[in-house]
Parts: C-alpha cells; sequence; structure tokens
C-alpha cells in the first residue's frame, strides 16, 4: 500500500490517479487519514494533477481544524492503493505493475530504479547483520545405543540410570526402552542427541563401558544426521 | 422522480417531522405547499430552502455570499436545466459541463455540503442509476461526486445505490 515517495512526481501521480474516484483518502469524510497523507506531500500538486490538486485544496481547507478530525494517524504506508510498491521503506515491497500505469511509469524508470537499488541494498544490509548474529547451524546427530548387560540378573533401572549419569556439552538422552534379547537377558536401547562437534561415539562408548558392574558392552544400533 | 415524492425525502433527511402536504400545479406538476401561516409556496427550489430553514439547516443554504450565490445557481440550474429535459443529447451535455466543473470540487460549492448537492442527487439520480460503466468513466468527476454524495447519512433512504466501479475498466484520455 502507499503511494510511494509523494515528494516524487511518481508518488504523485499515483495520489492522483487514488482520487480520481475519490473524495478522501478514506472513507466520505475528512479524516486523520487526509492529514496524514497532507503533511506527506511537500506542497499542492501541479495542476495537471487535477484529482490530486482538488483533493489539496479541499483538505488546506479543514486545515484549522484538523486536531478534530475523525480517525487516528496510521502510518503513510497503510494509505492509497493495495498494489503500489511502498518506497518508504517502512514495510515490506510489492510488485506494483498495475497495468494502467505502464505508460506513465515510462520517463519515472530512473528515479524509481535508484530508489529501489538503495531500498535494496539498505535490506542487504540488514540481512547481513541478521544472518551474522544468528547462531550458526549446528550439526546434530541421533544415536541409538545398544546397551547390553552381564546376565539377567543385572539390574536394568540401575544400568539406565548409569548410562543416563553420563553428562557432556552436546549431548541430550532421549527415550529408552528395553528389548529382550534371549536367555532373559534385556538390553537397553537408549537414544540420544548429540552435537557432532563436541560428542564423539568413543567417547560414549568408553563412558558407558567404564560401567563395567552393569555394562558388558556397548553398541551403536542407529546413528541419523538430523 | 415526482416532486412530491423528492420533497418528502428531503424532509426526512433534514429531520423534520411533520409530513407535509404537497399539491401540484400545471401540466410539469410543479409543487405548490401550504404553508400554516403565509402564501403557498410554489416551485421546487423555493420550498427546498424553506424546508432547510425550517430545519434550522441554514449553513445547507450556503456560508458566505458566495457561497450562497453558488447554491441558488445550482438550485436554478436544477429546477430550469434538469427537470423536463431528458433527451440524451440534453443529458450528455449536462453531464459534460457537470464533469468539467466538478473537476477542482470535492461538493458544488467547493469544500461544503449544501442544498445544492442534495437537489442535484436527487435530480439526477434516474439518470445515473441508466448510465453504463464506460459512460461512469467518462464523467469521472461526476462520478466521483455523485458516489460521495449517495453515501451521505440519511439522504439516500430508499433510493438504488448506484454502483461505480473503483478500477477503471477502459484506458480513455481525461
Amino acid at each position: 500500500m502507499g503511494f510511494g515517495d509523494l515528494k516524487t512526481p511518481a508518488g504523485l501521480q499515483h495520489l492522483n490517479d487514488f482520487l480520481a474516484d475519490k473524495s478522501y483518502i478514506e472513507g466520505y469524510v475528512p479524516s486523520q487519514a487526509d492529514i496524514v497523507v497532507f503533511e506527506a506531500v511537500s506542497g499542492p500538486p501541479p495542476a495537471e494533477l487535477y484529482h490530486a490538486l482538488r483533493w489539496y485544496n479541499h483538505i488546506k481547507y479543514y486545515e484549522k481544524q484538523k486536531a478534530s478530525l475523525p480517525g487516528k494517524k496510521k502510518a503513510l504506508s497503510k494509505y492509497g492503493p493495495a498494489d503500489v510498491e511502498d518506497t518508504t521503506g517502512s514495510g515490506g515491497a510489492t510488485d506494483s505493475k498495475d497495468d494502467d500505469d505502464i505508460d506513465l511509469f515510462g520517463s519515472d524508470d530512473e528515479e524509481e530504479s535508484e530508489e529501489a537499488k538503495k531500498l535494496r541494498e539498505e535490506r542487504l544490509a540488514q540481512y547481513e547483520s541478521k544472518k551474522s548474529k544468528k547462531p550458526a547451524i549446528v550439526a546434530k546427530s541421533s544415536l541409538l545405543l545398544d546397551v547390553k548387560p552381564w546376565d539377567d540378573e543385572t539390574d536394568m533401572a540401575k544400568l539406565e540410570e548409569c548410562v543416563r549419569s553420563i553428562q557432556a556439552d552436546g549431548l541430550v538422552w532421549g527415550s529408552s526402552k528395553l528389548v529382550p534379547v534371549g536367555y532373559g537377558i534385556k538390553k537397553l536401547q537408549i537414544q540420544c542427541v548429540v552435537e557432532d562437534d563436541k560428542v564423539g561415539t568413543d567417547m560414549l562408548e568408553e563412558q558407558i563401558t567404564a560401567f563395567e558392574d552393569y555394562v558388558q558392552s556397548m553398541d551403536v544400533a542407529a546413528f541419523n544426521k538430523i | 422522480m415526482a416532486a412530491a415524492e423528492e420533497l418528502t425525502l428531503l424532509e426526512k433527511l433534514l429531520g423534520l417531522r411533520r409530513g407535509n402536504k404537497y399539491s401540484a400545479q400545471g401540466d410539469r406538476q410543479i409543487p405548490v405547499l401550504q404553508t400554516n401561516n403565509g402564501p403557498s409556496l410554489t416551485g421546487l427550489a423555493t420550498i427546498a430552502a424553506h424546508l432547510v430553514k425550517q430545519a434550522n439547516k441554514e449553513h445547507l443554504l450556503g456560508s458566505t455570499a458566495e457561497e450562497k450565490a453558488v447554491v441558488q445557481q445550482w438550485l436554478e440550474y436544477r429546477v430550469t436545466r434538469i427537470d423536463g429535459h431528458s433527451s440524451k443529447e440534453d443529458i450528455r451535455t449536462m453531464l459534460k459541463d457537470l464533469n468539467s466543473y466538478l473537476e477542482d470540487k470535492v461538493y458544488l460549492t467547493g469544500n461544503n455540503f449544501t442544498l445544492a448537492d442534495i437537489l442535484l442527487y436527487y435530480g439526477l439520480h434516474r439518470f445515473i442509476v441508466d448510465l453504463t460503466f464506460q459512460e461512469k468513466e467518462k464523467y469521472l468527476n461526476v462520478s466521483r461526486w455523485f458516489s460521495h454524495i449517495q453515501h451521505y447519512p440519511g439522504i439516500r433512504q430508499h433510493l438504488s445505490n448506484v454502483v461505480f466501479i473503483k478500477n477503471r475498466l477502459y484506458t480513455n484520455t481525461h
């Protein structure tokens, strides 16, 4: 929305076209909307933009009452035709190829593109800075570990507790379950998520098998990159 | 629209309660109002102005001397040029004149809503209703003015709402 830059001829042209079939910017009575646009225009529009000029002179007539006009002031870009590119820099850009205006844009193209260029560069700079601030996407993997006890007498609850007691930066334990292997022996299948840079499977294996009383061996059953 | 009907609409718009009785005179059906304490009033513009004063809305007749004159001018226009002239040629000329007149004005007097706007609205309604979209685009200023006036609270009443398309359908010279 918006009229583009009202200080340029292109912007005034938009205003003129908009006002061709309207008496006011919004609705059917003068309101703060008219005041916002009136103040954005630097002076009376040229005589050939006679709709804009008519509106301008009319609103000027209400200048003394401007505080008492109804409505609330909104940003300039909120008024005007929906398909005009907002070059005031306060909103997202939308494509503004309105069929009627193709001819009128002819000589104003240069000015428009300079503005558009400036705007684009501004946007790029904003994007870059945002990007650098954002933390880099961390490489993570999801592991499924099989921890096997010595025999069926082993206290699996304790075993799980031991495994879960292993803490490391970048290691998050997930859900677990007991899977029977045969002869009454159950192995512990436990999931964990690790950050590749920080935690390696060797380290995990070492730490888990350190619980010699409970753990006979450990295997990586599944390794998925997230 | 018959004069009596129009005057009733006007009464409603002005907030007048009393239903005046209007009679018609002559083959042109000129409205006559018999007042309680005075002579009878003849003529649409005369009666309309009288009603406005009765309703205490004299600002509708214009505030400055020039404005008052302009209002009178358009009331006269309404009665002489619009009523009774309905050939296609006449209508077209009228709309063309009105279109160029309204180019730099929001209301007929410029900046204020007056009886001139009201009576022109009622007078032109039957013509505007029949215009094609192309014609409405051609008389862009009239369309804008008409669309604006018909939104004035209380004015349209039972009259049909004329639709004006916002997007220009026809590329034309203006």
